[in-house]
């Protein structure tokens, strides 16, 4: 783990951790590794993400919500002084159907970062599979430099 | 003719459509328009209350899917890829999608997504969505 404070990822852990309301809360995520070579988290079962009555088979909008979200904390632990950061473009294959109910496992990390745009991969599994990939991920992301981040303003509870 | 209430029947049936809460407007043999209604589960960037990505990202994908197969009787049509070009941030409001069935042949379908808030000029994302139809 070089390159990054103990105390930033665990900052960075904290505040993803308790992100109050939206997508990443409801997703129930779990950071289980964070350095600067990669991130990994465990999105638990959750049978609204289905796609099927018997709620076995996990929709691929999710999976590419998940990718999105992952590579954004990916792009915060590689990153230093980013502020704000937009997806630009994202491409997903879905590699195989997604049916189970285990625990689905991210890994992602920042290939490569310039002052302005970073660039993400990433890959899907069921937990106890991962020579089983579900799908992979490619974005690309615009960064916003800046002292204060994301996490720094919802510490504070002020939007600017 | 496709039976609009029938394929928002469909739609009320799978989950993940339920949770992204959105209701088919039209419906034909290459289209399908969809309104999505704004709820805080839908938020990526808690500070501006901005859509997260993803769920844009899954929204276009349904839509896709009901364009391809508006009668699916059971799970909706199966995704190979996608790719998804981000224009401009999902504010707080209804976001309204467009998909648009390019090719459909005997194995695999191309469907391009648009996706708009109030101004229908302004596109929030546009994606391209691949189906396997066998």
């Amino acid at each position: 783990m070089s390159g990054i404070a103990q105390k930033k990822i665990e900052q960075i852990a904290q505040m993803w951790n308790e992100r109050g309301n939206g997508l990443i809360t409801h997703m129930a995520l779990e950071i289980e590794e964070v350095s600067t070579q990669g991130v990994q988290v465990r999105m638990p079962f959750n049978p609204e993400f289905c796609v099927d009555r018997e709620q076995t088979l996990l929709h691929g909008g999710i999976l590419t919500a998940l990718l999105d979200s992952v590579f954004g904390l990916a792009n915060f632990v590689a990153i230093e002084g980013v502020s704000t950061m937009a997806t630009l473009d994202l491409r997903v294959d879905y590699l195989r159907p997604a049916r189970s109910r285990a625990d689905v496992i991210v890994r992602a990390h920042c290939f490569r970062k310039t002052r302005h745009i970073a660039f993400d991969s990433g890959s899907i599994w069921f937990d106890g599979h991962e020579n089983a990939e579900i799908a992979r991920g490619v974005a690309s992301f615009a960064l916003t430099r800046g002292d204060s981040s994301l996490f720094d303003a919802l510490e504070k509870g002020d939007p600017s | 003719m496709i039976n609009l209430q029938a394929v928002n029947a469909n739609v009320s049936r799978v989950p993940f459509f339920r949770f992204l809460n959105f209701e088919v407007q039209s419906v034909d043999s290459c289209h399908a328009e969809t309104e999505m209604t704004f709820v805080e589960r839908h938020i990526g960037n808690p500070v501006m209350d901005y859509y997260h990505g993803g769920i844009i990202a899954s929204f276009m994908e349904a839509t896709a899917a009901i364009a391809v197969h508006p009668d699916f009787a059971d799970v909706p049509a199966k995704p190979i890829n996608l790719t998804v070009d981000y224009l401009r941030p999902g504010v707080k409001g209804s976001l309204y999608a467009r998909a648009n069935v390019t090719r459909k042949g005997k194995r695999m379908a191309s469907v391009s997504v648009t996706t708009w808030q109030t101004d229908r000029e302004k596109t929030v994302a546009e994606g391209l969505y691949h189906f396997l139809l066998v």
